[in-house]
């Protein structure tokens, strides 16, 4: 058993080749320098020849566990393999972790009902996500890793200058937050994979859920926005526009990402529930800007990913 | 033999992605139907057709988009700069009195945010971009009601909340429109726009749905959730299904089994745009005289 784990996590020299591109990428795109775009471009064109539609799938299914845990354990106090979702597979198998130790103790108070139907739905459709890149990819799905819902939204507290500490189970604007911090991710994700997608009826799939994930998107972006409008001292707009900044951030550019907040265009004053660039066409984003991410600036690891992500891409 | 089609189609869209998802997928299907209405056989977009043809085609729907949204937010269409040299009228279409800063504020938004899609289509195609066809926001709206059982008139421009019902009637169609694109598209820099701007749709989408849910739970004797969800099924009669009622537990609009988007072939999008049930359209709806471009004409 033990062996055969080892055999399945051992690298083989396509994906040694594949980290190594996505590892100098990042290097290159941490830099920033422009100098370096023709080098970071070659390594976009290499990757692209030696990656399969069953990575891509993959490296998005490790998004849709975190996304399928965080919205479920703040629904129902239960990790979504207690409801039933399989998170077995390929890779090295790993839990959640969650305040005080407990997903019944991580459930939502919320004391308003439509948020509370709104984060239902999400979770059941972040979980519909899980399902159905399991079942497409059958035997070859990985695993569920390591994730952490604790100490990664502590240290992204910290990189966004939002606070100390950051608890996205404490209450529902907290949550709602929380939700703010994946979406337009999953989006910029979705979108990215798409040009490395092969074959038609997976692109067909994936622009689906890139949909989905936009239509999150615009439901947080629109709750959060109208909370703050209805109470502008509550700081919401800040704090998701520190978010978005720490993602852009984080991802190299440091302008890839629309926070929130009135701002004035031809038209008069408007505000920014879209997060989309000046042609209002959706970022995209590479994977390895996506890692770094979602590993908060850690290399393999980190973040919401402590012991990185499953699959070829990671 | 409408029964047998539809399950024909049921079968073809399951069998999308991978093959190993077959059985599960299949079973699911046949289950999973309840809270999404039924996906028949789409029928197929004309072989042959170019990147330009495409993108020509959401042009016309943006056209169509950015008129509905700068009328209702300034009281001005677009201008002669972004309409193309043999541009058609609109008809209808005024400035909607907002009662807050901030519906205001998100109308002044998706306005630019549907010129700004004009705009770079217009630029994209270059030459080959069609001019603004013929648009007419105020018959195609009351001819929708009375389809839809709405009323006999409808004015989206009337008010705030009316004019929400007005949106519904175009994003989540923009939505399934642009994902039905994605696989026709050949260069992989259209593809990355086009889902772009689909995911902008999809933004748009869920901003104008939790809106107008968020209202209904303010003032629940309010129509207007009613009314959208009349559309909905509207869409579905003449779109071929692809429709999620609208509920505060429903706010995302997709196939309930996997929470997978929609999307429609561009006969099914003519067929909602041209409101026409059955049988050739060219032209009708929001398109009195059709759209301008090569993909324009139902198949049937």
């Amino acid at each position: 058993m033990e062996i055969n784990d080892k055999d399945k996590d051992m690298p083989r020299t396509e994906t040694q080749i594949v980290d190594s591109i996505i590892s100098n990428r990042r290097s290159l795109l941490r830099l920033g320098g422009s100098a370096l775009a023709g080098l970071a471009l070659a390594g976009i064109a290499k990757a692209q020849a030696t990656i399969s539609d069953t990575d891509i799938l993959n490296f998005a299914l490790n998004l849709e566990y975190l996304e399928a845990e965080y919205y479920t354990i703040a629904t129902s106090g239960m990790t979504i393999d207690q409801l039933g979702v399989g998170i077995t597979g390929t890779g090295t198998q790993g839990g959640v972790t969650i305040k005080n130790n407990s997903a019944a103790s991580a459930i939502v108070p919320f004391a308003t009902p439509a948020f509370q139907s709104y984060a239902q739905e999400t979770a059941g459709e972040e979980r519909k996500h899980v399902s159905f890149l399991r079942n497409a990819l059958g035997m070859s799905a990985v695993a569920q890793p390591a994730v952490d819902l604790v100490n990664s939204f502590n240290g992204l507290a910290v990189a966004a200058g939002i606070g100390g500490s950051f608890d996205p189970f404490a209450n529902e604007i907290n949550f709602l937050l929380g939700s703010y911090v994946f979406e337009d991710v999953g989006v910029t994700a979705y979108h990215g994979a798409a040009g490395l997608i092969t074959t038609p009826a997976n692109l067909d799939a994936a622009a689906g859920i890139l949909a989905v994930e936009a239509y999150h998107a615009g439901l947080i972006r629109t709750v959060l926005y109208g909370l703050d409008a209805a109470n502008p001292s509550s700081g919401i707009n800040a704090t998701a526009t520190k978010i978005s900044q720490a993602r852009a951030a984080l991802d190299g550019t440091n302008n890839d990402d629309i926070g929130l907040g009135v701002v004035a265009n031809s038209l008069g004053s408007a505000s920014t529930v879209v997060n989309a660039d000046a042609n209002t066409i959706a970022f995209s984003r590479t994977t390895a800007q996506v890692l770094s991410i979602v590993y908060a600036g850690g290399t393999g690891s980190g973040g919401f990913f402590p012991a990185g992500l499953n699959g070829t891409i990671k | 033999m409408d029964k047998f089609r539809e399950l024909v189609g049921k079968a073809h869209s399951r069998r999308s992605f991978i093959a190993g998802a077959g059985a599960i997928g299949a079973t699911s299907l046949i289950l999973g139907c309840g809270g999404s209405t039924p996906k028949p056989t789409p029928i197929p977009t004309p072989a042959g057709i170019t990147d330009a043809d495409v993108l020509n085609f959401a042009l016309n729907l943006e056209y169509l988009e950015a008129e509905f949204y700068l009328r209702a937010a300034t009281g001005q269409g677009l201008s002669a700069a972004d309409t193309g040299s043999s541009a058609g009228a609109v008809t209808g279409g005024s400035m909607v009195s907002f009662p807050t800063a901030t519906l205001q504020q998100y109308a002044f938004e998706i306005a630019q945010d549907e010129l700004n899609h004009v705009r770079f289509l217009r630029q994209a195609l270059g030459s080959a971009a069609v001019s603004r066809p013929a648009i007419d926001l105020s018959n195609s709206f009351n001819g929708l009601a009375m389809a839809a059982g709405i009323g006999s008139t409808f004015n989206p421009f009337v008010d705030s909340n009316s004019f929400l019902v007005g949106a519904f009637v175009f994003e989540d169609v923009g939505v399934t429109a642009y994902h039905g694109a994605a696989g026709l598209l050949k260069d992989k820099n259209n593809l990355g726009a086009a889902a772009g701007i689909m995911a902008v749709e999809a933004y748009h989408a869920a901003e104008i749905r939790t809106l107008i849910v968020a209202g209904s739970i303010a003032n629940p004797s309010a129509p207007y959730l009613d009314d959208a969800n009349k559309v909905s099924a509207l869409r579905a009669t003449l779109g071929g299904g692809n429709e999620t009622m609208l509920s505060a537990t429903t706010i995302v609009a997709a196939d309930s089994t996997n929470a997978i988007a929609f999307d429609r072939s561009t006969d099914q999008v003519l067929h909602i745009v041209y409101a026409a049930r059955a049988g050739v359209a060219t032209k009708g709806g929001f398109f009195p005289n059709g759209m301008n471009g090569t993909i324009k004409a139902t198949a049937a």
